[in-house]
């Protein structure tokens, strides 16, 4: 009897204890209502129009008020190719060899003007993006058609179905699609329209944009998935100075910062604060890189390439310009904060990325064989962008090169010349900041490494490597493919084709009660607000 | 005063003239335009795509007959389409006037309020301890950057309050007291820094007519201290305060930029800025217009103020 009650005494306790752990669970049902006010660093550069811009800027406010036809996994932190789920497409299939992707669309979704979505609107948007033949409008700019050049044809068979025929296979074309750079738009909106107001099936409707001041959006009534969106609605405060922008955050007239916006110091000063304000650190899915321009000397001889990647101490320039805010890493985003960078042991044997000393010793020694030393400098004259974080790494990187015989004359771009004197490679070397719109190689690979690609800015141009990149695209058996890319990554660096420097780390920061906001690598793909609600 | 004030607005339309070439001159002459800005933001550069757009936008004309079209736009009440927004101009600015305006006016107040008795006070009580700690008081608002204490208000207010006031416009008809306290703190940095300047023209001025003899002459006569100061003294001490107050206001129209940024008010100032970076010339050259037209008012009717307070001054003849 006594033994019995002891069991029971133990049990009682422990089955409170359980309940106890339990009820985090339970009372974290979400809750609707509300509104969020979310930090906007900037007004909306290009309104809503997401396919004419490549900045989070637009691309964060914009999100809630569209669907793509798949998407990342809003629940999951690291995006990768198991994390795609349908949005606008209920299912996909891949057929023909991974040739023909058939997207089978949701029945009953309506635009936010009350007009039915249809396989048309599919076929409307990624005709327009791609510059098909027969594409019924034009972007005035478009800066993701690389994205799609692959794709031969789109068909609809039917009001819910659409096909994409690709070229050769191609599987990462999912991953594209379910960036929050793909959503699909209205095809009866003209796109110069989105300029200007927004036309979705998302979540939330645009109630008003109040220019430089704020977006603000009110829940969707006839969102096709019932019982979503929680929030009332979202209110994007566009606060244009930093420091005041931490004190919204700090005193809550904000509920949510910026993302990409919080360094590390930034961050403990809040945290410091506000000790209940939650700081997740994430890849901002950004790198600090050097680009130096392969078509003009001195830099089109590898051996001072290789020389500058070997003298910057990576760990050191986090420490320095970051307060640790970064992480190192090769072409695509390290692990385990990415799917697709190398790990530790790989990097270390990377030019560049082994101990500083021997790394710097290895590179004076490569520029003496040239002629060059401390004493009797290789001039040269370094650009980068007239924006504080650019500079930053541009003084570091001069000082590093400085000590290996490299002397460099900073000139600082404004950022309307920034972009068009990269692309026509009018420079010998430059400090540079590279975001990607997916975490994946092909978006990565194509835009910033294949010959000819607009954005490739060192006109860096292999052979082999294009042909590899290829390889690795088409490759269907995820394993397979990684290694491949693990292999492109190493051959760059060895190339010094873009020699990475450092992977940018946000310090993404919001009030407890916000709540489903789960925080992805990459700033450009959790935007939608769909989960997210409010614990207040 | 009719001719005066006539042969001053001509004066006025010559000045915008000349003001409107060289605002038009001075944009082109920046690097860049909006459409390598617009280029630059999506990270790439197609020729094609860029002449096509500069097409669109009309830039591909003259520059003389974009300016002639300027005019015209002005000249109709047209301001043309702001090329970031791709809407009317006059529907982006039209928003911003009553923020910076009501900034502008609520600062010269503080300014006044707080610059003129201390002033007079100082100018009173010369070489005495609140003659010294008020001019200390003035030289730290002449030093202090209006947008540095703007901040250390924000900071202050967050870590000792936990508040700051509303991050987004509140309409007096939404809610008076948000928008007056929305108003206050910033009225209270830059009225300072104001009030610092007028302070020390005041006392100055004021200085320098107690020394005169008409001065002497009503104290000999015993009349008590604030008849002598603030009827006969003040009165003509005032003419060079009022020139700095019309300044100041001038001055504040357009050169709030930072003080409404740190506050995040959606005034004249913050958005011209945002503007210039974007080369949208449409809302930089009608805002700068707006600016130089308010700076000439001012003056203007700082003018016509000198007659009504001095009956010695006599115009157009």
């Amino acid at each position: 009897m006594s033994r019995m009650r002891v069991t029971i005494s133990l049990l009682v306790p422990s089955l409170v204890l359980v309940i106890a752990l339990g009820t985090p669970a339970i009372s974290q049902t979400p809750k609707s209502g509300g509104t969020l006010n979310i930090t906007q660093r900037e007004d909306l550069p290009q309104g809503f129009a997401i396919h004419e811009t490549q900045t989070s800027s637009t691309v964060w406010p914009s999100m809630p008020c569209f669907n793509n036809l798949v998407v990342y996994d809003p629940a999951k932190k690291v995006e990768s190719f198991d994390t795609i789920v349908g949005d606008l497409a209920e299912k996909w299939s891949w057929q023909d060899n991974y040739r023909n992707l058939v997207f089978f669309l949701r029945k009953g979704v309506k635009w936010h003007d009350g007009q039915p979505f249809t396989s048309k609107d599919v076929k409307f948007t990624f005709d327009m993006v791609r510059e098909g033949a027969d594409a019924p409008a034009k972007l005035r700019i478009n800066p993701r058609k690389d994205w799609y050049a692959n794709v031969e044809s789109i068909e609809t068979p039917d009001a819910h179905t659409v096909v994409f025929h690709l070229k050769r296979p191609q599987p990462s074309i999912l991953m594209m699609l379910a960036s929050g750079y793909t959503p699909v738009y209205a095809a009866h909106v003209p796109p110069a329209n989105y300029r200007t107001s927004c036309v979705g099936t998302g979540p939330f409707r645009l109630k008003e944009w109040r220019k430089g001041e704020f977006v603000e959006y009110v829940r969707n009534p006839d969102y096709f998935i019932k019982g979503r969106p929680y929030l009332d609605g979202l209110k994007y405060v566009v606060i244009v100075e930093r420091g005041t922008r931490s004190a919204a955050l700090q005193s809550g007239a904000v509920d949510v910062s910026y993302p990409g916006e919080t360094s590390k110091t930034q961050a403990e000063q809040l945290k410091k604060a506000v000790p209940q304000l939650v700081v997740t650190p994430v890849s901002e899915n950004v790198n600090n890189n050097v680009i130096m321009n392969i078509k003009k000397p001195p830099f089109d001889n590898l051996k001072i390439r290789l020389a500058v990647s070997h003298a910057i101490d990576r760990r050191a320039l986090i420490q320095a310009v970051y307060q640790g805010g970064g992480v190192i890493g090769a072409a695509m985003a390290p692990k385990p904060h990415a799917f697709w960078g190398l790990g530790d042991k790989d990097l270390t044997a990377l030019p560049g990325y082994g101990n500083a000393a021997e790394e710097k010793a290895r590179a004076k020694k490569m520029m003496a064989e040239l002629g060059y030393s401390p004493e009797k400098p290789l001039k040269v004259e370094m650009v980068t962008r007239a924006i504080a974080i650019y500079v930053d790494m541009a003084s570091f990187v001069i000082n590093e090169l400085k000590q290996i015989g490299i002397e460099s004359t900073l000139k600082q771009i404004e950022t309307a010349q920034w972009h068009a004197m990269a692309v026509r490679g009018e420079y010998q070397i430059g400090a540079n900041l590279t975001g990607l719109g997916a975490d994946d190689p092909d978006g990565n690979f194509y835009e910033n490494y294949a010959c000819g690609s607009p954005r490739n800015y060192t006109h860096y141009c292999s052979e082999q490597v294009t042909k590899m990149i290829d390889q690795q695209s088409q490759e269907i058996d995820q394993k397979k493919r990684l290694a491949m890319v693990y292999a492109i990554q190493k051959k760059l660096e060895e190339d010094a084709a873009r020699p990475i420097l450092s992977w940018r780390m946000d310090y993404f920061t919001h009030w407890p009660y916000v709540k489903g906001l789960v925080v992805q690598n990459n700033v450009y793909n959790f935007g939608r607000m769909q989960e997210v609600w409010r614990d207040k | 005063m009719k001719s005066y004030v006539a042969q001053r607005l001509g004066i006025a339309i010559l000045t915008l003239v000349g003001m409107s070439m060289v605002i038009f001159a001075l944009l082109r002459l920046a690097p860049g335009d909006i459409v390598d800005i617009l280029f630059s933001t999506a990270g790439y550069v197609n020729e094609a795509d860029k002449q096509a757009l500069l097409k669109e936008l009309g830039m591909d004309r003259p520059y003389w007959v974009q300016y002639l079209d300027w005019m015209r736009q002005i000249l109709t009440g047209d301001l043309g389409k702001s090329y970031r927004y791709d809407i009317p101009a006059w529907e982006i600015i039209r928003p911003l006037l009553p923020v910076t305006i009501e900034l502008a006016i609520l600062s010269i107040i503080v300014a006044v309020a707080l610059g003129v008795p201390t002033g007079v006070i100082s100018a009173v009580r010369q070489d005495t301890t609140l003659d010294y700690a008020l001019r200390v008081v003035s030289l730290a608002g002449l030093s202090m950057p209006s947008f540095w204490l703007g901040m250390v208000i924000i900071l202050g207010m967050v870590s000792w309050l936990g508040w700051i006031p509303p991050m987004t416009y509140v309409r007096p008809t939404e809610n008076f007291k948000a928008h007056a306290i929305q108003f206050a703190l910033p009225a209270l940095a830059v009225g300072y820094r104001s009030s610092a300047l007028i302070m020390r023209i005041t006392r100055s001025s004021l200085l320098e007519v107690m020394r005169e003899d008409y001065i002497r002459t009503a104290w000999a006569k015993g009349q008590a201290e604030r008849v002598v100061i603030w009827h006969h003294a003040l009165k003509n001490a005032i003419l060079p305060v009022v020139t700095v107050i019309g300044i100041e206001f001038a001055f504040l129209i357009g050169g709030l930029v930072v003080t409404e940024t740190v506050f995040n008010l959606p005034g004249v100032a913050r958005f011209l800025v945002q503007a210039i970076l974007w080369r949208d010339y449409p809302i930089v050259q009608n805002l700068v217009m707006f600016i130089a037209i308010v700076v000439i008012l001012s003056n203007l009717f700082v003018d016509m103020l000198y007659g009504v307070l001095d009956p010695r001054v006599r115009y157009g003849s």
